[in-house]
């Protein structure tokens, strides 16, 4: 069993007594809150354990009894993961007494796993960041907000003077929600830089660039209920059972009624306990495997022949790719053999609609652009996209991840993706009531305002790199992490000498997070750490992995001292001086940004992705009329949603008054595009090389006016079709000389939709051959550090590139040098991490809490039994996980047949131990995880995708020995 | 007459642990007190199974015939519940019970034993209904709420399910007819008795030669 | 069995624990502790027992996705 436990812990902050309880006191509470908020009944185990004759219990009651006294119940999504499970909270004087399941919620149907279970914990919040504070002689003190914002401030500007806007590097947050998201973006940019990022660089970038280069969005296609439709289920990369427990309802209703699951995995996860054929596969030979499954499929004729002719470009040059993978080439770079792909094959190509599912195993490689396309690649030949129940669904990690990349603090775009030309600024700067030319003036120059910015996966470079070799004028200066976990970046070790180096760092969190443990582990001062409130200490929507948009209500008052996201961005636009360009919109009480105006000013300008329909006021309704929505097809059958999609998945075309219910599918073609039908974007063109790109004769959306492809519109082609006249004069002023995407009347979407049937993107063929990525055709590439230099040689990596992100970026002189180097026999284990389903993302906010902390106790690394009598290790002991950067990592082993001989892994979430040593003196007092290990990309090593600069997590080299 | 079963669908479960954390949040159950705990077999190998486990609620609950002081009792609707201001934390009830189910608190520096704990199906003790003593003694009495034990309303796949014998038996009979397979029905027969279990399963055998009551729905 | 251990168990609660009252008068097999109502006695059932078992019956169907989709 995975599950480590101790009898007991005992919290350090204990024996603190009250010296950390000074003049935190809440408002309107009474004592026994009080003694629960403080942190004074922390460890209620051990505390309780002292009592005589313990009656459990009495020493961790709640508030008071629920049935005196007004309860109110509040309405939230839980905050950890992308299934968007709801979650009824029990309030009372303002505290949060009770959590219910919301059996109506057609999503999650009141389960949870044990993230979802813990949620209330977050009103007790024991070991949160109560207060701001500052690192000063390398202890952290405490300081009130106002210094907080005049030091902290007076720093940025000065950095800003001396170094440009562009020194300043802020990263964002998959856990904030859309409003805030959406805030901090434009936030940035009104400091005048595009160096910002947040997490989905290092989840799903691959697959937001590689899907959306293939046919249009770089979302999951379908749902986790639409799997309830699949009669085939291929997990690749993903391990829904402890990343996305409760989408595993949906996957095993599916299995009892007959859906075959699938799993290819390097590790036996639990997913692939519950499936009906388990094949493992050797870490990083992703694309050696699919065109392994693609050969049979070819080879055998169970193609969408069809399908492929009137709805995909390129399959033909894959086609001719994918027949060199014969089975033993296959066998010999995957591990996998001919029987076992053949089946998978089979199974898919018979079971139609069959769906396939990844996460981060395929996305996290230096050529995860190319697998995650091989991946679409396998489905458009099935002719499975755009079909309930086939589909790619790809599932997001975090709670709001899919909303922060939609509309959040992206380095290369602007909300929506409309990227950052001249043309897309012009067009946000008009929705934000703001002078493009006063935008112009915050940043460096036009070329920095037009130039994406440094990735999250790299800012560590962005300070340590030479400063002639980067495409910028100054190194970064300082970082602001703004809720997102620092271990979660790769190359740690090189990471604390990047916070060494840097002028300031900021963190803004519920939690102080591993970066204050690790800045004060390399620094005196220069560090601040703000405490921001949780999701359920305020409002706003989230967008879970399906696309459905969720509204949360505030569920307790921020707790302690800290306050919303948004308010603490309000008060540094006010700081820096555009607090009033900031909100021009939007209405702002007590410093208090209102969270449904944000949400009405992104309808005004999201049209892109169809962010555009739903408004605070449907998503509210939706909250309310849950047992409305049917649980297989998310649609709502009556009552005062009747029509629409659950969460009205984007993308929800127009207006909010033109009603669009939704896409819950995307591309599917069997629909009205006003019943959540489409069909694939034209976005690359109309012709290519003598070859049209725009769809077949015949294969357009049900009903649509044109029953053949057709580019997207705009006022030209809405003139030469004669629709023009259809726009109301209003629209008309909006829309002349704009497209779909830049009419801020709406007009052009709703008459293309309302009245022609058809979709505005245009209706193109998906690409098999994404001409403008490095390689069109996806190709096996060996990883950076590979354990098989006989197949580096064969399957070398790409050229190093000079200026990629403002950063050079090494591929072949790395791997040629590790070849030299002879590191295989040095390393000669294959390490790869991943998610436990207690924690979260970097951890620390799920190790802070103490029902989970308790179920996961040590960090661990899994081993092979023969890998471990060949180091004469036991189940147990203390072992050093060695790595090629010199780091060594002191952690459990974990014997297990889970992973094979050549494979080990480490669960992600721990922090707080460096190389042998507790962090605990490093974290401020009393705010320190509970549970702390090492962090596994302490370990980990150089290298990055192609297209996207996502960092490779997943394949990397290590040696274990005994402690 | 109502009465209250625990069954775990091993098919169903994936070791999620959301039935222990729901046991923790409702309850505030210590650190180190596991009411529920989930248990796997072969972990990591082809054949894994897991199984969330608390009291059983047996029908003839070997904690009951052991207990010296004779603290424990059992419910109208089956649920076997105690007196904490009886226990002596003797210890007897964790030798007797098959499912490992009392629980501890470790006591001073001799590691004596507390006043045992153990799952109350949300049901409380003997004190009032949902009063604070009731509460810090035993926890939240979902029961006298009308709510079933939130572990089983909470879980994630629907694997662990509690509540009327014949409410659990027929949700468990309609996704085993469906897949074809029942599971292993982990404890059942030590919990409640072999012949309960005969009984559900003649009766389940009369249903589908009546009238294939459960039949495949359409478009499956 | 459990007679044997019975007398010695209580020569130790007697001997150790200052806490409970020093006599307790003990008829064996039979539950000794405090008398509980059942859960249907309070608002809203009031000792309606056929309601409360409906309603409960009611909400196990919760657990049962089946209801909603099929």
């Amino acid at each position: 069993m995975l599950t480590r436990k101790t009898s007991q812990y005992q919290p350090a902050s204990q024996s603190k007594g009250s010296g950390m309880l000074d003049g935190i006191l809440p408002e309107a509470l009474d004592r026994r809150t009080f003694m629960k908020r403080s942190g004074m009944v922390a460890g209620a185990g051990a505390f309780a354990s002292q009592l005589p004759f313990n009656l459990i219990g009495a020493a961790e009651a709640r508030g008071e009894p629920p049935p005196e006294g007004k309860i109110e119940v509040k309405r939230s999504v839980c905050t950890h993961c992308s299934v968007g499970c709801a979650v009824d909270a029990e309030v009372k004087n303002g505290v949060w007494i009770g959590q219910e399941p919301v059996f109506d919620s057609p999503i999650n149907l009141g389960s949870h796993c044990a993230k979802g279970a813990s949620v209330r914990e977050h009103g007790h919040g024991e070991m949160r960041l109560k207060y701001p504070m500052k690192l000063v002689d390398g202890k952290y003190v405490r300081m009130s907000w106002d210094d907080a914002y005049k030091e902290v401030g007076d720093r940025l500007l000065k950095l800003r003077k001396d170094f440009g806007p562009d020194s300043v590097y802020w990263i964002g947050s998959s856990k904030h929600n859309n409003e805030q998201s959406y805030l901090l973006r434009k936030f940035v940019s009104f400091w005048g830089t595009n160096n910002c990022d947040h997490q989905a660089r290092v989840c799903h970038a691959t697959t937001v660039a590689g899907v959306a280069n293939t046919w249009g969005y770089g979302a999951m296609t379908n749902s986790y209920n639409d799997m309830q439709n699949s009669k085939a289920m291929l997990f690749m990369g993903s391990n829904a059972a402890e990343a996305h427990p409760v989408a595993m309802l949906h996957i095993l209703h599916a299995k009892e009624a007959g859906s075959k699951l699938m799993v290819v995995d390097p590790r036996y996860t639990r997913t692939a306990a519950k499936s009906d054929q388990y094949v493992r596969i050797r870490s990083g030979s992703d694309i050696a495997v699919i065109w392994g499954i693609l050969y049979h499929v070819f080879n055998n004729g169970w193609e969408d022949k069809k399908y492929i002719e009137d709805r995909v470009y390129g399959m033909d040059k894959v086609r001719a790719e994918v027949m060199t993978w014969t089975p033993d080439k296959v066998q010999e770079a995957c591990g996998a053999s001919e029987a076992e792909l053949y089946k998978v094959a089979e199974t898919m190509a018979k079971n139609r609609p069959s769906t396939i599912v990844w996460c981060m195993g395929q996305t996290q490689h230096t050529t995860g652009n190319a697998m995650v396309r091989a991946f679409c690649i396998l489905q458009l030949a099935l002719g499975n996209i755009g079909v309930s129940g086939g589909g790619a669904n790809i599932f997001r990690g975090h709670d709001n991840v899919q909303g922060a990349t939609d509309v959040g603090p992206n380095p290369d775009s602007l909300p929506g993706y409309y990227g950052i030309a001249p043309g897309a600024w012009k067009h946000w700067a008009a929705v934000w009531g703001v002078d493009y030319d006063w935008i112009k003036k915050q940043y460096a120059s036009e070329a920095m305002m037009t130039k994406p910015g440094i990735t999250v996966s790299r800012w560590i470079d962005g300070v340590l790199e030479k400063n002639e070799n980067i495409d910028q004028d100054q190194n970064l200066k300082a970082v602001v992490y703004w809720g997102m976990a620092p271990n979660s970046q790769t190359r740690g070790k090189e990471m604390v000498e990047a916070m060494k180096a840097l002028d300031t760092i900021v963190v803004i969190d519920p939690y102080p997070s591993a970066t204050a443990a690790m800045a004060a582990m390399v620094r005196k001062d220069g560090v601040y750490l703000l405490p921001a409130a949780t999701q359920f200490e305020t409002e706003g929507s989230c967008t879970a992995s399906n696309r459905s948009l969720q509204w949360r209500e505030q569920i307790i008052k921020p707790l302690f001292e800290s306050r919303p996201d948004h308010t603490i961005m309000y008060q540094f636009a006010r700081k820096f001086g555009f607090e009033k360009e900031f909100t021009k919109n939007i209405k702002v009480t007590n410093d208090e940004p209102s969270m449904e105006d944000t949400l009405r000013e992104i309808n005004k300008g999201t049209w892109t992705i169809g962010y555009s329909g739903q408004s605070p006021e449907r998503l509210k309704l939706h909250m309310k009329n849950m047992h409305t929505f049917d649980v297989k097809t998310l649609r709502a059958k009556g009552g005062p949603c009747d029509g629409d999609y659950f969460g009205l998945p984007w993308p929800c075309w127009g207006t909010p008054e033109m009603k669009h219910p939704g896409s819950p599918n995307l591309y599917d073609t069997s629909k009205h595009v006003m019943d959540g039908g489409g069909n694939f974007r034209a976005n690359f063109g109309v012709e290519r090389e003598g070859v049209n790109l725009l769809a077949g004769d015949g294969s357009a959306s049900k009903g649509a006016d044109l029953q053949f492809g057709y580019p997207e519109f705009d006022h030209l082609l809405m003139k030469k079709l004669g629709w023009w006249d259809e726009l109301t004069d209003e629209e008309k002023k909006k829309a002349e000389g704009k497209n779909w995407k830049t009419d801020l009347s709406g007009g052009i979407i709703r008459v293309v939709m309302k009245n022609h049937g058809c979709y505005p993107f245009g209706n193109a063929k998906a690409r098999a051959l994404v001409w403008n990525f490095p390689d069109p055709v996806p190709l096996h590439r060996e990883p950076l550090y590979s354990t098989r230099p006989d197949l580096v040689a064969k399957y070398p990596t790409h050229d190093d590139k000079k200026a990629f992100w403002r950063l050079p970026t090494l591929y072949k002189s790395i791997q040629q040098k590790n070849v030299e180097d002879k590191l295989a026999e040095k390393f000669p284990l294959i390490l790869t991490s991943g998610r436990l389903v207690e924690y979260e993302g970097g951890g620390e906010e799920t190790r802070s809490n103490p029902w989970l902390a308790e179920l996961q106790q040590e960090a661990f690394v899994e081993i092979n039994p023969k890998a471990a009598n060949d180091r004469g290790i036991r189940n147990d002991d203390w072992v050093w996980l060695k790595s090629p950067t010199g780091a060594q990592l002191k952690v459990r082993a974990q014997v297990t047949e889970r992973v094979g001989p050549d494979t080990c892994f480490m669960p992600f979430h721990f922090s707080g131990h460096w190389m042998g040593e507790d962090m605990l003196k490093y974290y401020p007092e009393g705010a320190h995880p509970i549970v702390r290990g090492e962090a596994v990309n302490t370990a980990t090593t150089y290298g990055y995708d192609s297209v996207t600069m996502m960092q490779e997590t997943k394949t990397t080299i290590c040696q274990i020995i005994k402690a | 007459m109502a009465r209250m079963k625990f069954l775990c669908d091993s098919e169903r479960c994936i070791e999620c642990n959301g039935c222990v954390t729901a046991c923790k949040n409702e309850h505030e159950v210590p650190w180190g007190i596991n009411r529920r705990r989930v248990v796997t077999l072969g972990d990591g190998q082809p054949g894994e199974k897991s199984i969330s486990v608390a009291c059983m609620h047996c029908t003839d609950a070997p904690c009951m015939a052991v207990c010296p002081v004779d603290c424990f009792y059992r419910t109208d609707e089956g649920v076997v519940l105690h007196d904490k201001d009886m226990c002596i934390g003797c210890g007897y009830c964790f030798y007797a019970c098959p499912f490992g189910a009392p629980q501890y608190p470790q006591n001073g520096a001799f590691g004596q034993r507390g006043k045992m704990d153990k799952c109350t199906f949300c049901a409380g003790g003997p004190e009032a209904d949902n009063s604070q003593e009731e509460f810090e003694k035993y926890g939240r009495n979902r029961l006298a709420e009308g709510k079933l034990p939130l572990c089983a309303e909470m879980c994630s796949t629907k694997a662990l399910l509690a509540g009327d014998a014949d409410v659990v038996a027929d949700v468990f009979r309609q996704r085993a007819l469906t897949r074809g397979k029942g599971g292993e029905l982990w404890g059942w027969a030590t919990a409640y008795g072999p012949g309960e279990m005969k009984q559900d399963r003649e009766r389940e055998q009369k249903r589908e030669q009546a009238g294939k009551p459960q039949e495949k729905k359409e478009g499956k | 069995m459990k007679t044997l251990l019975i007398p010695a168990a209580l020569a130790l609660l007697l001997s150790a624990c200052g806490e409970y009252p020093q006599t307790v008068v003990y008829k064996q097999g039979e539950y000794q502790g405090k008398t509980d109502t059942r859960p249907f006695d309070n608002p809203p059932w009031n000792g309606d027992k056929a309601q409360w078992e409906n309603d409960m019956r009611a909400r196990g169907q919760n657990q049962n996705e089946y209801k909603r989709v099929n």
